[in-house]
């Protein structure tokens, strides 16, 4: 009812009012897992911070819409984003170089973390590993060219070319067919011509658990932030370890230029890194700590894309290929599979 | 005067945006061109999204005017008493949240759910058939959420036949079908005509239906737009879909407008 | 014979309309953890858990909100323009009558990303009073259409006897016409409610931090987590639908003006 009222003095009076907290840190974040973020990083900052944190979630291309529109006034001061979408808006110029002396928490970061797009427009926060998860009792999967066995006809998803782990098939998959270079045509003209055998192109990992719990798919790569909806059914699914290895990604933090929040974003951004917080994020299987330091039980770890070794071994696309060849992907995409 | 704010009302928060969304199919960098429609045009994604859009939102009118009249027919020949009641039970799906009403073909029409046990169980086929993510799914999904919008139409034109006017016609000789053909079908004929505009133009203008039940494969103009916009910040195709979209639902509306008022 | 055709042809068609709720009711009662039916188990955990969900309890205060403000507001605006459209012969009421009806036809989809671009962005308007616009206007031609229909069948003489009895015209509208449309106009509350409540497409584009509808937050909420609370939160709604509109009819007789 509060609330109610709160919106009806709102719209009548055309009034924004600016809530009177003395600090306040506005941060664009992705929308997933809002509940447990709350109770594992904003709160506890909060507390310590004795500011206002000012949540903004969407998808990417919202959220950079956002920063784009407001490059001249910034409102988003700090932003969580895939690697290749920090780096779009560090070419459009609407990023700081950020001071790393500012992050206590920089030297405990994996070495791939540190500086991942050049200039410290960023540092990685989170890395995921991206496989095949498949039902063990059904199929067996060896190769990411197995996603295109006659076996799977009509029983395989693969994620769709406008999502993020939809690049990373591509790279994976023309890597086992045996097809060079970033363009990826061949890979995709041959999906194109399997394209009735792909049950459908899956947008987010929830609607791929529910499909392959549902037995409407038996196969299909999604990424290891989404393997405890697998895990934890009844149904025997597995995660491949297919010879051409894993892909993953990493998503980094960003900073817009000329913010005027600096300090504040600094310190929130330390916090994040830090291994308390980082340790707490995991724990709460959100997301796999790019902080080296921080140590987590085996069963966390199992949800998780954690450890340096698996880390290294990940077939990682660089963010300036996944930019420079995004367009034509999803050009050849449209017109060969969705035709 | 009375009429005034809310015409200024519609006018302003409304048709205006709306106009200026339009506007920018026409502009390529802030330069006015016909070059967005020529590039949109030429790709065969959007020709073949055009087309899955046009035929079925005629397939959903279509199949639901026959299943509509049928319903509404059967619906009118029961006592008054029941009528009502089973006329609420036709209306009542209307007020549920079309989130709820798409949300359901997921469990029904998936390899699990009951039409594919039933196709299994009946020996129709011997494994499961893939009914999610088609054309099919779609189109089950609309019919469902708009048959209403056909009957309601067709039942009240039918309460306003005059009675005489069919017994007139059974005195002087006519057997059930001419009746029908001569007398009901005519006279009912408005009904007819808005259901199917609302049905046409409802399908067109479904977002969640396709979304859901359809997928990145069977892309629809609403979907083809909220990508277009959601992933590639691509305005220009998103005036020209605007575009497409209100001219088939003007056009709709006008087309059927005049098949109900031409003479018979 | 052609009793019991008719009764089969009704049976099938309201087997299609309105079966897929039992399905859904059914599914929100599983025990498991998928969305499934038959249901996993029986219990109703999922039909506890949707009032656990706390963006569910904000989105549906907003909801309610546009559903109820919205609605009253298309009313003070559209029966005015009903009575109007109605009782004299005002210039233009053609365009009038098609400008204030083209929410039903203009796709939702356009008019929600049209505000987001222009006014939202550029203006700052918040996503709050966008939405707040939005769908008063939608409801607008439900008001105009529903009352306009109910003043149809008022003989407008009666107003004329109130005035020339010494009513100002207000006040004749007040006392002698407004009873007697009331059941027009709460019908017309009814249907402008319950559309504003289901919409979706003009609602897609236009949430914000903490502002979302409550269709779109379910839309959200499936796309993150695929469990059985949205089966469960959806039997609610649709039982809280089924509850108004028997409410609705008893009262009113509502479906003489649908």
């Amino acid at each position: 009812m509060k609330y109610l009222i709160f919106t009806v003095i709102g719209a009548i009076l055309l009034i924004h009012t600016a809530v009177a907290a003395e600090k306040k840190l506005t941060i664009s974040v992705y929308s997933f897992a809002q509940d447990a973020y709350k109770e594992a990083l904003y709160d506890p900052f909060e507390a310590i911070c004795d500011c206002e944190l000012v949540i903004e979630t969407g998808n990417s291309v919202e959220r950079m819409a956002k920063i784009e529109a407001n490059a001249a006034n910034p409102v988003i001061d700090m932003a969580v984003i895939s690697s290749h979408d920090a780096l779009a808006l560090a070419r459009k110029g609407l990023l700081k170089n950020l001071d790393v002396s500012k992050l206590s928490s920089y030297k405990d970061l994996y070495e791939a973390a540190k500086d991942p797009l050049g200039d410290n427009w960023a540092v990685g926060y989170t890395f995921y590993a991206s496989s095949i998860v498949y039902r063990s009792d059904l199929v067996q999967i060896n190769s990411w060219k197995d996603l295109l066995s006659p076996e799977l006809a009509g029983r395989v998803a693969l994620p769709n070319i406008t999502g993020t782990q939809g690049p990373l098939t591509l790279f994976m998959l023309s890597k086992a067919l045996g097809h060079r270079g970033y363009g990826f045509e061949e890979t995709i003209d041959t999906i194109g011509a399997n394209a009735d055998d792909i049950v459908t192109f899956y947008v987010r990992s929830s609607q791929l658990a529910q499909l392959m719990n549902q037995e409407e798919v038996i196969a299909a790569p999604v990424g290891r932030f989404a393997w405890s909806r697998f895990s934890s059914s009844p149904l025997p699914f597995v995660w491949a370890t297919p010879k051409e290895g894993q892909t993953g990604g990493m998503n980094v933090m960003i900073m817009t230029k000329d913010n005027g929040n600096e300090e504040l974003a600094y310190q929130f951004m330390d916090y994040w890194l830090s291994v308390e917080s980082q340790t707490r994020i995991a724990n709460a299987k959100i997301d796999s700590p790019a902080n080296k330091n921080v140590k987590i039980s085996d069963e966390v770890a199992e949800s998780l894309t954690y450890g340096a070794e698996l880390i290294d071994s990940l077939n990682i696309i660089s963010p300036a290929d996944i930019i420079d060849n995004r367009e034509s992907w999803v050009e050849r995409w449209n017109t060969k599979v969705i035709k | 005067m009375l009429a005034l704010p809310a015409t200024l009302f519609t006018a302003t928060f409304f048709l205006l945006p709306v106009l200026v969304l339009l506007s920018e199919g026409f502009k390529i960098d802030d330069a006015w061109s016909l070059q967005g429609y020529a590039d949109f045009i030429s790709k065969p994604l959007n020709q073949t999204v055009f087309f899955r859009t046009l035929k079925l939102g005629f397939l959903v009118a279509g199949v639901s005017s026959i299943i509509g009249y049928a319903t509404a027919f059967s619906i009118f020949h029961l006592p008054p008493k029941h009528r009502g009641r089973i006329f609420g039970l036709v209306v009542l799906p209307l007020m549920i949240s079309p989130v709820a009403r798409t949300y359901a073909w997921i469990v029904i029409l998936g390899r699990t759910g009951i039409v594919n046990d039933a196709i299994v169980g009946l020996g129709l086929s011997n494994t499961p058939i893939r009914l999610l993510f088609t054309e099919t799914a779609v189109f089950l999904g609309l019919l469902q959420l708009f048959m209403p919008l056909m009957i309601i139409p067709l039942v009240s034109a039918m309460e306003n036949l005059p009675s005489d006017a069919i017994a007139a016609a059974r005195v002087l000789g006519a057997n059930w079908l001419q009746v029908f053909l001569k007398v009901i079908l005519p006279l009912t004929k408005e009904g007819l005509v808005i259901g199917g505009t609302l049905v046409f133009t409802g399908s067109l203008t479904a977002y969640i239906t396709p979304a859901i039940l359809g997928g990145a494969k069977v892309l629809m103009l609403e979907t083809l737009l909220y990508q277009r916009v959601n992933v590639a910040n691509d305005f220009v195709s998103a005036g020209i879909i605007a575009t497409i979209l209100i001219t088939m639902s003007f056009g709709a509306n006008f087309l059927f407008k005049r098949i109900a008022t031409a003479r018979t | 014979m052609r009793k019991w055709i008719s009764l089969l042809i009704i049976g099938l068609t309201l087997t299609f309309l309105i079966g897929p709720f039992f399905i859904i009711i059914g599914a929100g009662l599983s025990a498991g953890e998928n969305l499934a039916f038959p249901p996993d188990g029986l219990s109703l955990n999922w039909y506890w858990a949707v009032f656990k969900v706390e963006s569910f309890r904000e989105s549906f205060a907003l909801s309610l909100f546009l559903a109820v403000f919205g609605t009253l507001t298309a009313l003070v605006l559209g029966v005015p323009a009903a009575y109007a459209l109605s009782r004299y012969r005002i210039p233009f009421a053609e365009t009038v009558k098609m400008i204030v009806a083209a929410p039903i036809i203009v796709p939702g989809i356009i008019v929600g990303l049209g505000l987001l671009r222009y006014l939202v962005i550029p203006l700052d308007f918040t996503v709050s009073l966008a939405l707040f616009m939005a769908h008063t206007a939608l409801v607008i031609p439900y008001a105009v259409r529903v009352v306009t229909a109910s003043l149809e069948n008022l003989r407008s003489d009666i107003e004329e006897a109130a005035i020339l009895l010494g009513c100002t015209r207000l006040g004749a509208f007040v006392k002698v016409v407004l009873p007697n449309i009331r059941g027009g106009v709460l019908a017309a509350f009814i249907l402008g409610f319950v559309t504003s409540f289901n919409q979706v497409p003009v609602s897609l584009f236009l949430s914000g931090p903490g502002v979302r509808t409550l269709p779109i937050d379910m839309l959200a909420y499936m796309e993150i987590t695929y469990d059985p609370s949205v089966a469960a939160l959806s039997a609610l709604l649709a039982i809280m639908s089924v509850g108004i509109i028997f409410l609705a009819e008893k009262f009113l007789g509502f479906s003489r003006y649908v």
